[in-house]
């Protein structure tokens, strides 16, 4: 389980401590960032694309209800039992009440943030049911009993040294060997053996269709494939917000979610579930958690419209620097900076300053969320709400002060240029910004605005001689 | 009132301001002059391989000249095709050879949902999974290929674009995560 009691800023200085995998961590996310930025670039659409999927999300929250009551009837009709969880503890009672009333021991589990969110695995654990994470990453994670560090890419904090290590430990392999083709493999094998004695299949949910009733799942790996093919039950978990009006709705998303999350032009599998496989049984559970509170918020709402594709995280410089671990919210990065929040500011209000407002998420965001926007409201509730630690917020009303009286910020950056340069560095080494490495900058003869008023006047000079 | 009541009326309650529902065919998407071509170029790199099946040659003998010592090879492309009564009974088959319905060229994605099957695990258990699809049934993007598709196996249809893979291990992309290690899509 995550931590959620953790504060960006002090979590972010524990992981920037070792530098060498700050650095990889990093660049091997830029790395991703990059892949999508191609994939973008082959389809002279890519705009247009983001556009579409943007309106037709905003149309459906607009009428949510119904949507999501053509989707309940028409599952129906296809003979899949459909259920309604309120929060988190609700969704963990039905789906542990499905599986107990059919005395299911052992569940596999494909990608799913929800049941992060909801807590599942440790509720059937206590229960006495076995849950095994088939997503390779999720399972490292689970075996190492960590929460994923990134939406699409949940290990993409572990070395393979480190993943080695754990397989031989767990699953017996060789000792040292950290080739990623054999230690992936190798986990191959032992999942197999767990899809074939499972007795029920779990999965998270991509889109769910109105029109259709039924639910679209993508993945590379084929997890959630074998998990809901081979055990008689498959239960799926969806967020509210998963509706799509239409079928033909997906020849947009589907265009664009691997594109933008792992700069792939599509996932291995995008299978499409409405019914159960002969002999089964399927159950999908729609669950409100919170989500419906934040429909009703304006300045919010649009947070909803995320298909989780993880773009913004990979494109963030602040995420790429601190990890997921650094983020209490259980969706790390900018969509998690706001979602967090928008339920609990008491506890994830940290995040939203996890954030330098540069703009490159909302500009990566297939579903074209203001997310940067979005993180400087939260900032806002947060400061109203009198949750910022004391030396910010001090910080804050003087800027704020400084910034109504020009006069006085024009004098205190004087005054600036001229102290800063003759302060011992005995007394800077304490404060907060000092780090080893990290000087003052020198500090300019002029300030900004007098350097402004300087070339406007040597331009009109000279165009008065010409 | 049900949970189920509380929700939908705590949306209701909320709805945000009304906005349009899109057309989304009115948008010109991008065309491919080569079709094959681009399917063709695109797989490779996805664990898979594309091919057309010349005159005189059959499925068959592509399939044997790729792979001469095959294990248990499963044809769902004929109509007297091996059953089975439980999905599991498919775990140790090596090859398969599978009807698909439509290819898309953007992504190198072929449409499969055979109203012929009973057990979709085949296509994942499978170690080598080849799919045979019509040459003339190859469109441009998914948006076209939306348009052309029906869920006709019990409810389930998948798109499936090269062999399974995982990149979860320091972004290092591995083929054969847990479904199909190789495939191969032979245009008929
Ligand atoms: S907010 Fe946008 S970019 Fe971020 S995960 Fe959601 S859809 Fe992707």
């Amino acid at each position: 389980m995550k931590d959620d009691s953790v504060k960006h800023p002090q979590a972010a200085a524990e992981f920037l401590k070792d530098r060498a995998q700050a650095k990889w961590h990093d660049s091997a996310i830029w790395w991703v960032r990059q892949k999508r930025d191609a994939q973008a670039k082959q389809l002279p659409e890519w705009e247009e694309l983001r556009r579409l999927a943007r309106e037709i999300k905003a149309h459906t929250l607009s009428q949510l209800d119904d949507y999501l009551a053509q989707f309940e009837a028409n599952a129906q009709n296809n003979g899949v039992t459909v259920h309604w969880a309120a929060d988190a503890d609700e969704h963990n009672r039905i789906v542990h009440s499905i599986l107990a009333a059919r005395q299911v021991k052992k569940l596999v589990k494909s990608k799913s943030m929800l049941t992060e969110e909801c807590g599942l695995n440790p509720y059937l654990e206590q229960r006495g049911i076995e849950v095994v994470d088939t997503d390779l990453g999720e399972r490292i994670v689970q075996l190492r009993h960590e929460a994923p560090s990134h939406i699409v890419m949940p290990a993409i904090h572990l070395k393979k040294e480190q993943i080695s290590e754990l397989f031989h430990k767990e699953l017996g392999t060789e000792a040292g060997n950290n080739d990623p083709t054999y230690l992936t493999h190798a986990a191959r094998a032992n999942l197999r053996e767990h899809f074939l004695t499972a007795d029920a299949g779990l999965t998270g949910v991509n889109f769910a269709i109105a029109e259709t009733g039924g639910v679209v799942v993508c993945t590379n790996e084929g997890n959630a494939d074998l998990g809901t093919s081979l055990p008689p039950i498959h239960i799926a978990s969806m967020g509210l917000e998963k509706i799509i009006p239409k079928l033909e709705h997906l020849g947009v998303f589907t265009r664009l979610l691997a594109r933008s999350a792992i700069g792939s032009p599509v996932t291995t599998y995008t299978s499409h579930f409405h019914q159960a496989r002969p002999g089964g049984e399927m159950h999908i559970v729609i669950v409100d958690n919170g989500r419906s509170d934040i429909l009703g918020n304006e300045d919010f709402y649009q947070s909803l419209r995320c298909i989780r594709c993880g773009a913004c995280m990979n494109t963030c410089p602040v995420y790429r620097r601190s990890s997921g671990f650094s983020y209490s919210y259980i969706i790390p990065g900018p969509i998690g900076s706001t979602l967090g929040p928008s339920r609990d500011m008491k506890k994830h209000g940290s995040m939203a300053f996890a954030c330098s407002t540069c703009g490159s998420c909302s500009n990566v965001c297939p579903v074209k969320i203001n997310l940067h926007e979005q993180l400087v409201l939260h900032r806002k509730k947060a400061f109203d709400q009198n949750l910022l630690p004391t030396g910010k917020k001090m910080g804050l009303l003087a800027m704020r002060f400084l910034t109504q009286h020009p006069a006085l910020f024009d004098l205190g950056g004087k005054v600036m240029r001229k102290v800063v340069p003759i302060i011992p560095e005995s007394l800077t080494r304490h404060s907060a910004w000092s780090r080893a490495g990290r000087d003052l900058p020198p500090m300019p003869a002029q300030s900004f605005k007098e350097q402004y008023q300087q070339r406007s006047q040597n331009k009109q000079d000279k165009e008065e001689q010409q | 009132m049900s949970a189920r009541d509380n929700i939908l009326a705590r949306i209701r309650q909320n709805r945000p301001q009304a906005s349009a529902l899109p057309d989304i065919h009115a948008v010109p998407f991008i065309r491919y002059d080569d079709q094959f071509e681009a399917f063709a170029t695109l797989i490779r790199n996805l664990g898979g391989d594309a091919v057309q099946l010349q005159d005189g040659q059959s499925v068959a003998d592509i399939v044997a000249a790729r792979w001469p010592d095959a294990g248990r090879t499963v044809d769902l492309t004929v109509a007297e095709h091996e059953e089975v009564d439980d999905p599991h009974a498919w775990h140790d088959v090596d090859v398969a050879i599978v009807p698909g319905q439509l290819a898309v060229a953007e992504n190198a994605t072929v449409w499969v949902s055979h109203p012929d099957n009973r057990f979709r695990s085949i296509y994942f258990l499978t170690l080598k999974l080849v799919l045979v699809v019509p040459r003339e049934a190859m469109v441009d993007t998914m948006r076209d290929a939306y348009a052309r598709i029906d869920m006709e196996e019990h409810g389930f249809g998948a798109f499936i674009s090269g062999s399974s893979r995982t990149a979860d291990i320091e972004q290092s992309l591995v083929m054969g995560a847990h479904g199909a290690m190789a495939a191969l899509v032979i245009f008929v």
